[in-house]
């Protein structure tokens, strides 16, 4: 721009001085030629005054005169010229003043030199005896003129140029100073020509609405990430290249990396082959799915292609941890397998003694045996429902029975009670320690718990051994202990023994007795109640359960 | 705005992590048959795909260097891949001759050296993580691994000692003592690919081969 201001200054100013010199050195040369056309009539006509007194001797006396002086007779012979012998001077009588003269008593005329560059004017006036006297003088003509002036007359323009490129280039500068301080952030507030305002309006709506947009992004992109930063899922976009896009921290979570893997291929996440295939598939545009192990952890993957123009041009990954439900899983198949074992084992031995029977291969007085066997047998059978049956029930929350205040120390009386004969059995002594504690709670669940966790101890005991159960007051809960110093449960086992069916001992278990769903029982007995159970044994020396109630649990 | 040169360089990335997945496949494989599963079959599949792998990864190299003349860290990275898949090309090998030797081991008639299987894990374990530092470009991990290359030897050594007690004693088959030797054998070799693909991703990441440094050590002394 202010080139531009710059160089049209310039050429203003060039294009006007130029033209103004044309026009003075015009107007000028006019004036003078005028000037001397006067000069030359009057000239004449002085001399016309002193031919006509003195006659041709008057002009040979004249001696400095500039101009040419030439006598002409009437029949146009020249008498006098002052400056060539008028005796070898042609006759003028065709010339244009010369006739002129005669004609209207006065004639002028001009020619030009052969070499353009001089001009001679004359002037003739006819005298009273039909003579005419001719003045004439030469002046450079208008083309000389400008060429003998030429030098200073560029000198003049040189300089003013120079003075002009000057000054205009500090007008360009002044002019743009001001469209170059404009604060465009705030187009309103600037002073400044008019012509520059209504840039000015639209610069400031195009602001206003650029910062709507920006806003409305940056709003959609908080929503976005807040929905996925709290996903629980991990999220993956990738282009086609397998390179990620976004994720979200669930995500890197996920796959155990410390920083966003944003940049780089998926495969840096897990390069497993179920993995790979099912990127594959979902960049040839197909849905995929896939259950990846990832160190312990069971990931639900599933993928969906994103298409534009019916090309794939990326992938959506979600990830959802499936450990639980996978374990889970896996526990009630082994559970199912359990308890079908569990049924068939008597169900085989009672069908078997039933068809020995029926066959006939049974004495008369075996058959009282092998009836008392098959009773046993169904014995144990509906023990295993029946425990199958309250383990569901306390699994499912539903209680048969009542809340009420209950005397934890007479309940574990009566259990003691119930199971002094089996304790007997196996020479163990049973202890009860502590004193009259009430606490609001399930009376058959309680008991349930208790005499599983003492008829462990009992089952589980070495000759001699002891089974103490421990009641003890901290306040808000109520602890209950059956500790006893029996053969005790290895370290591996610890964890499992709550699970249905686990038992320690697989091969010998038959000898003991039981189903196996004992402390499975008491689990679920325990987390009904509301309370916690926490399992301390080392082998060979004995096992404490203890197990924490609340005194007042809120009923549901 | 990635440029194809970077484009390209990622997918030799993604090439090389998928090739690094099959050894590891394999040589799991392989673990599994000398535990007496039967699965040969997978092994040499496998083990010519990570062949096919190895031509193609090669002809991304080739292009990448003859197209676009990396210079500098690219180039580190591409003459280092290149010299990783060779060395993952042979761990393929290696875990099919195991997978060969597996089929003539009677597991019924001779108790296998516990070292034997622990070696397996070890190798596994050394290859997993050799793969782990390239895609991690994790500097400790790759150091790790050349470390752990002293365990793997011993271990070897020990299974060595192991089986001439029971040649000594008669309690094996000695052909069965080869082939066990040899499996033992393979199982270092592979540790030994893995320490080289952790140094070539050392290389790739500092500049410095471990090789090199020695050379100019005893260069050193010499001059």
């Amino acid at each position: 721009m202010t080139k531009k201001i710059f160089k049209s200054t310039v050429l203003v100013s060039a294009s006007v001085l130029i033209l103004g010199i044309a026009f003075v050195l015009g107007i000028l040369y006019q004036y003078f030629g005028k000037q001397l056309d006067t000069e030359l009539a009057r000239e004449a006509s002085y001399l016309a005054y002193g031919v006509e007194q003195q006659g041709e001797e008057y002009l040979q006396q004249l001696k400095d005169t500039d101009s040419r002086i030439t006598y002409i007779g009437e029949d146009g012979t020249v008498i006098y010229d002052n400056e060539a012998d008028a005796a070898e001077m042609e006759n003028h009588k065709d010339r244009e003043e010369f006739q002129e003269a005669l004609a209207t008593g006065a004639g002028e005329a001009q020619r030009m030199s052969s070499t353009l560059s001089e001009k001679t004017v004359y002037y003739a006036k006819r005298l009273s005896d039909n003579s005419v006297l001719r003045v004439s003088s030469t002046q450079y003509s208008a083309f000389a003129l400008v060429l003998q002036l030429i030098q200073p007359v560029l000198c003049i323009i040189f300089v003013m140029l120079i003075l002009a490129g000057v000054f205009a280039s500090k007008i360009a500068g002044k002019i743009v100073e001001p469209i170059n301080e404009l604060d465009l952030e705030k187009p309103d507030e600037n002073e400044i020509y008019e012509e520059v305002a209504p840039l000015l309006g639209k610069i400031n709506r195009q602001n206003r609405q650029i910062r709507t947009q920006l806003e409305e992004a940056r709003r959609n992109q908080e929503e976005f990430s807040i929905i996925t930063e709290n996903m629980q899922e991990g999220l993956l976009v990738i282009d086609s290249y397998t390179m990620i896009l976004s994720g979200n921290s669930s995500a890197w979570k996920i796959f155990q990396v410390d920083k966003p893997g944003t940049g780089r291929s998926v495969y840096s996440l897990d390069r497993n082959e179920d993995f790979r295939k099912v990127i594959e598939t979902v960049l040839e545009g197909k849905h995929g799915s896939a259950l990846l192990h990832l160190d312990n952890e069971f990931v639900q993957l599933i993928a969906n292609p994103v298409n534009r123009d019916g090309k794939t041009v990326g992938a959506v990954l979600l990830l959802m941890n499936e450990t639980e439900k996978v374990q889970r899983e896996n526990l009630r198949r082994e559970f199912s397998a359990n308890v079908s074992h569990e049924l068939k084992t008597p169900l085989t031995s009672i069908s078997g003694f039933a068809e020995i029977i029926q066959d006939g291969f049974v004495k008369e007085e075996d058959v009282k045996k092998f009836a008392g066997r098959i009773y046993k047998e169904a014995q144990r059978l509906i023990q295993l429902v029946e425990d199958t049956i309250r383990i569901s029930q306390l699994d499912e929350g539903e209680n048969p029975y009542e809340w009420e205040n209950i005397d934890l120390y007479t309940v574990a009386k009566d259990v003691c009670g119930n199971l002094n004969e089996a304790a007997k059995k196996k020479n163990v002594h049973l202890y009860i320690e502590g004193e009259r504690l009430i606490c609001r709670t399930v009376r058959p669940i309680l008991e349930e718990i208790l005499y599983n966790l003492c008829d462990n101890g009992i089952k589980y005991n070495k000759d001699n051994g002891i089974v103490s159960i421990l009641i003890k007051d901290l306040g808000n809960e109520v602890q209950l202990s059956v500790e006893d110093n029996g053969i005790g449960i290895p370290r591996e086992d610890r964890k499992r023994v709550f699970e249905r069916f686990y038992r320690v001992d697989k091969s010998h278990s038959k000898e003991i007795g039981g189903t196996g769903l004992g402390l499975s029982i008491v689990k679920h007995g325990v987390t009904f109640l509301g309370g916690t159970l926490n399992l301390v044994s080392e082998v060979d020396k004995g096992t404490e359960i203890t197990v924490t109630l609340p005194k007042n649990k809120s009923e549901k | 705005m990635t440029t194809r040169f970077e484009r390209q360089l990622e997918e030799l990335h993604v090439q090389i992590i998928t090739m690094g997945s099959l050894c590891e496949k394999v040589i799991a494989f392989s673990a599994k048959a000398i535990q007496g599963v039967n699965c040969s079959k997978e092994i040499f599949d496998t083990d010519r795909e990570i062949d096919a792998k190895e031509r193609e990864i090669e002809n991304i190299c080739m292009r990448l260097l003859l197209h676009q003349q990396p210079v500098a860290r690219d180039l580190r990275e591409i003459s280092a891949a290149l010299k990783m898949i060779s060395d993952m090309e042979r761990i393929g090998d290696q875990a099919a001759d195991i997978a060969d030797l597996a089929r003539f081991i009677d597991r019924n008639s001779v108790e296998i050296p516990k070292e034997i299987e622990k070696m397996a894990d070890q190798t596994v374990r050394m290859v997993t993580e050799s793969i782990d530092s390239f895609v991690k470009a994790d500097l400790d991990l790759c150091r790790k691994v050349i470390n752990d290359d002293d365990m793997v030897d011993e271990s070897f050594e020990q299974v060595k000692t192991e089986l001439t007690e029971m040649i000594y004693h008669r309690s094996i088959d000695a052909k069965m003592a080869l082939d066990l030797l040899m499996t033992a054998k393979y199982m270092e070799r592979i540790g030994d690919h893995a320490v080289n693909i952790a140094e070539w991703v050392e290389y790739s990441i500092t500049g410095i081969h471990r090789n090199n440094e020695h050379q100019n050590r005893t260069g050193g002394i010499i001059n």
